[in-house]
């Protein structure tokens, strides 16, 4: 009853803002194990049994030197001049079309940056591109003119790791400062040398010219990073041309809490576990836990019981209608203005959230519920209070999505505001690496929990929202609806649950007490976080501490198409951009 | 002929009956309008002083929240706290502000709300008119003083030395020049109504029976008899007093908190109160000639005038609370393309509906 009611509500309201034209009927595109849609770009080495990477590597023929095989993918080591003819081609004819991270570090005798590449089509086909540079002069050439995104991502090896990418339109520190001595992650780098830089010597916002050189009409004003509207120490350096934007440079790494060396320094079992909560701190840690939990648990063979999935996929949907509550929430605030009645209705239903996941994991914040193998505690007892009180969540959910609606994406000055301003063509989206509600919002149709299917997601009946408005609007919709399914998992996760026979509920696979997965184990995964995909690369040493852990953060390559977005656009489309790519500081910079 | 000076009159008779002091003598006089004047701004004064507690009581109900609870019963020693809190910060003059343009700034943005007040008949409490002035050009007094604001809002922007600042301002302007014409205007089609600029007479136009619903008479206030250009100048107004969906001069999402970012201790607080004496003039203006000024059953018609601008006032934090802001170039379009049109429409309509019937 629940379901068609909901539709029935969803369309309703979409047919009242007259926007039915973006929504698909439920059926088209219900999650289901259906083949992928043939991709526009060709698609060599796709085969009925995954990727023939013999073909691939026939195609990129000469530039390979050498072969690997990741966990996730086989990966081709290519001559570091090669790398946009070889990542061009790869993306032209085999439809590699998202560079999904760019993983960089030094090994003993080379450095080595990895080109973690997929398809928006299907993300289960991928391939790394390895690029080993000499120690000791690590040059490789850029990817940049091929994938937007690994500008950032290539900025950001340079930084901390040290090498050099050829050709790079801007390459500079992009999470430290300018003035930083060193690079962090690089083998010969001392940790416990002070970094002494007086503050003169500091490259200081203020002494900026008020207007650049060439262009006498424009204005140069710093957005943040103490600014009401910037969700956290964000600093966007904007040049405005009366009240419009000419040039904006997001400028992060004001939150660099050392996340990756952090994890390089912890044990795999018990001392990363807790950690991933930090990273995107707004009510999105049981999903950062999730994509840590994968990564290592198909590092080292760990299968998860099936009731663990369930309860994982519960908790993690809840934590993802808590995190798009507080994204809308905010959201409203960034262009409603003051606090208003919308900021505290997205608090009010959040906190009942809230809630639920503190009798579940007994936290608000940081929930620290996964572990490998499975979840820290079953249920709370008794488990039909905990049942009564989801259902209750769930039964008056839809009442409030249409007071949201009402009162939000009914509102005209709202859809003034929002509908066709900051908007991101799905191209581009692809090209910048977008992922989440961001590049769903701009039609394009992935989603890590369908597409690379974990958990109990694809046991379950629910569908993938996407808009094809490619605004501001759009991607308001795609939260407010993926509440919505998130609401018809955890339903039937709770259904599930409810009916599992009590003397199988086995909540923890067998793990070693000290987990060392094998020596030189390479493995990338993702999984679909709040705000995109939120992907983890580890190499193993053969020790109980990673010898390499980087994270992909969604809000990282989603921040980059800020610009993009608010080009020739009014500070507030600015704001209001800003606020709709849902970032958290914690997470971009990491 | 009622007399044009009210208060200050009826001070001068109190000092008539002091031996020895005429009451006709021009310093007597003088000084009797200096205390009327008193009268009425401090009365003012006091209703923004409670606004720092009402403010965030009616806030908090239209947001689901509690509010101040704490400081006394219902939280109303916020008020003394507050003013204390606010008054004892350090006022931070920052580098490079233009003085004494800067610190000139606040008090043009206070004085000017204060002023428009002389002219507003605010009805009698025992038998006392409550009335500074009757100036036969009150309305256009009215209007002048509180445009006044304008310059200081543009003074507190430029002066500043900060570039939010300087948006700020420039926004300001930009939206009063947008809005204040079409106010006017609206403020016109009463006047041809009422045919004539003086407050008291177009208050005392207003006291007709427009009909009669059964027993109760409804009064021929021009909110009812021409309910197009009430809503007209309502709208016009949350712009004039910069308030949701119009408070881009402000927009602290965008410009942090525009012409006002760089002002602390006093001079905020001179802003601040300048800020919500001008919603309530704002509301005084709309209570005087389209709600019937001090008029109403029962109480006494100072007290139902406050009730009226304290409605006003009610309407501006639903707005706030409610309406999303619109971005400034739509702002300049609804108030040149959309308001300006209206507005004169409305006053050409008037203008041959008082000339034909009247």
């Amino acid at each position: 009853m629940h379901h068609e009611f909901r539709w029935t509500l969803s369309l309703a309201i979409a047919r009242s803002l007259r926007l039915s034209t973006a929504h698909s009927p439920p059926e088209v595109s219900r999650m289901s194990l259906e083949e992928p849609e043939p991709s526009t770009h060709g698609d060599v080495g796709v085969t009925e049994d995954g990727l023939d990477y013999a073909a691939l590597e026939a195609l990129i023929g000469d530039s390979v030197i050498g072969r690997e095989s990741h966990v996730n993918a086989d990966g081709f080591v290519v001559r570091p001049d090669d790398v946009q003819a070889v990542l061009g081609t790869l993306k032209s004819e085999a439809g590699f079309d998202f560079c999904s991270c760019v993983t960089a570090q030094e090994y003993q005798d080379r450095y080595e940056s990895i080109y973690h590449l997929k398809k928006y089509d299907d993300p289960t086909q991928e391939v790394s591109i390895v690029v080993p540079s000499p120690r000791d002069d690590p040059h490789n050439q850029t990817a940049t003119p091929v994938h937007q995104t690994a500008a950032w991502h290539e900025r950001e090896a340079y930084d901390l790791v040290g090498i050099e990418y050829d050709e790079h339109p801007d390459l500079r520190r992009i999470l430290l400062p300018e003035t930083w001595q060193g690079h962090p992650l690089s083998r010969d780098y001392n940790q416990d040398k002070p970094q002494i830089v007086t503050l003169r010597e500091h490259a200081n916002p203020l002494q900026e010219d008020a207007r650049s050189a060439s262009d006498p009409d424009t204005m140069f004003v710093n957005i943040g990073p103490h600014h009401p509207a910037t969700h956290g120490v964000l600093h966007v350096k904007t040049t405005l041309d009366g009240e419009q934007i000419a040039d904006i440079e997001p400028d992060i790494g004001y939150l660099h809490r050392c996340e990756e060396q952090m994890c390089q320094q912890s044990t795999y079992r018990h001392q990363i576990m807790p950690y991933p909560d930090r990273w995107d701190y707004v009510s999105a840690g049981i999903l950062n836990e999730w994509a840590y939990a994968r990564a290592a648990e198909d590092l080292a063979d760990i299968e998860v019981p099936e009731y663990a999935q369930v309860i994982r996929t519960m908790s993690a949907e809840l934590c993802r209608i808590a995190a798009h509550a507080l994204a809308m929430g905010t959201f409203a605030l960034d262009v409603f203005g003051d606090f208003t009645a919308v900021f505290q209705y997205a608090f009010r239903d959040r906190e009942v959230v809230q809630n639920i996941l503190e009798d579940l994991t007994g936290q608000r914040l940081m929930f620290n519920y996964m572990r490998l193998g499975g979840v820290a505690w079953d249920l709370p007892e008794p488990r039909e209070e905990f049942f009564e009180k989801v259902r209750d969540f769930l039964d008056e959910l839809p009442h409030k999505l249409e007071e949201y609606h009402d009162l939000v994406t009914g509102n005209e000055i709202f859809q003034m505001r929002c509908v066709d301003t900051g908007v991101l063509s799905p191209e581009k989206a692809k090209e910048y690496g977008c992922t989440g509600p961001v590049a769903r919002g701009s039609g394009v149709d992935y989603d890590l929990r369908r597409d690379d299917p974990y958990g109990y997601y694809d046991e379950l009946d629910w569908s993938v929202i996407t808009e094809d408005g490619c605004d501001n609007f759009s991607r308001v919709l795609v939260r407010l609806r993926e509440i919505e399914e998130s609401a018809r998992i955890i339903e039937q996760c709770t259904d599930l649950l409810e009916e599992w026979p009590e003397d199988d509920r086995e909540i923890q696979a067998n793990v070693p007490r000290t987990l060392r997965p094998d020596p030189d184990k390479e493995i990338y995964r993702a999984v679909e976080g709040a705000k995109g995909e939120l992907g983890i690369y580890i190499r193993s040493d053969g020790t109980d501490k990673p010898a390499r852990f980087k994270i992909r953060s969604p809000c990282f390559s989603n921040l980059h198409s800020l610009a993009e977005m608010s080009q020739g656009e009014y500070v507030p489309d600015m704001i209001a951009s800003l606020g709709s790519l849902d970032i958290v500081l914690g997470e971009v910079d990491r | 002929m009622q007399s044009q000076t009210p208060l200050p009159d009826f001070i001068a008779s109190l000092f008539d009956m002091i031996p020895g002091v005429s009451g006709d003598s021009q310093l007597v006089f003088i000084v009797s309008a200096l205390i009327a004047g008193t009268i009425v701004g401090s009365l003012m004064l006091t209703q923004t002083a409670l606004v720092i507690w009402a403010k965030r009581k009616i806030t908090a109900a239209f947001t689901d929240r509690i509010a101040i609870n704490r400081v006394g019963p219902a939280g109303l020693l916020i008020i003394p706290a507050d003013a204390l809190r606010l008054l004892s910060k350090e006022l931070i003059v920052p580098e490079g502000v233009d003085r004494p343009a800067w610190d000139l700034a606040p008090l043009v943005l206070a004085s000017s709300a204060l002023l428009g007040f002389a002219v507003i008949p605010m009805g009698s409490l025992l038998g006392i008119d409550f009335q500074v002035a009757d100036p036969e050009t009150g309305l256009a007094y009215v209007f002048a003083t509180a445009s006044i604001a304008s310059i200081g809002l543009v003074m507190a922007g430029y002066a500043s030395n900060n570039k939010y600042s300087f948006l700020g301002g420039l926004r300001a302007v930009a939206q009063n020049l947008a809005y204040e014409i079409p106010l006017i205007l609206t403020g016109m089609s009463v006047v041809l109504f009422a045919g004539t600029l003086q407050t008291s007479e177009i208050v005392a136009a207003q006291s007709e029976t427009l009909f009669s619903l059964g027993a109760v008479a409804i009064p021929s206030w021009y909110a009812f008899v021409n309910p197009f250009a009430f809503v007209l100048f309502l709208v016009a107004n949350l712009a004039e007093v910069g308030r949701n969906p119009f408070d881009i001069p402000e927009a602290p999402t965008e410009i942090v908190a525009g012409y006002q970012t760089e002002y602390s201790s006093v001079y905020f607080v001179l802003m601040y109160l300048g800020e919500f004496i001008h919603i309530f003039l704002g509301g005084a203006i709309i209570a005087t000639i389209f709600l019937g000024g001090p008029a109403g059953p029962v109480l006494p018609g100072l007290v139902w005038f406050l009730i009226k601008i304290w409605g006003v006032f009610l309407f501006t934090q639903w707005a706030r609370s409610a309406v999303p802001r619109v971005r400034i170039d739509q702002l300049i379009e609804i108030g040149w393309k959309g308001m300006l049109v209206l507005s004169f429409a409305n006053l050409l309509l008037t203008a041959v509906i008082v000339g034909v019937i009247v």
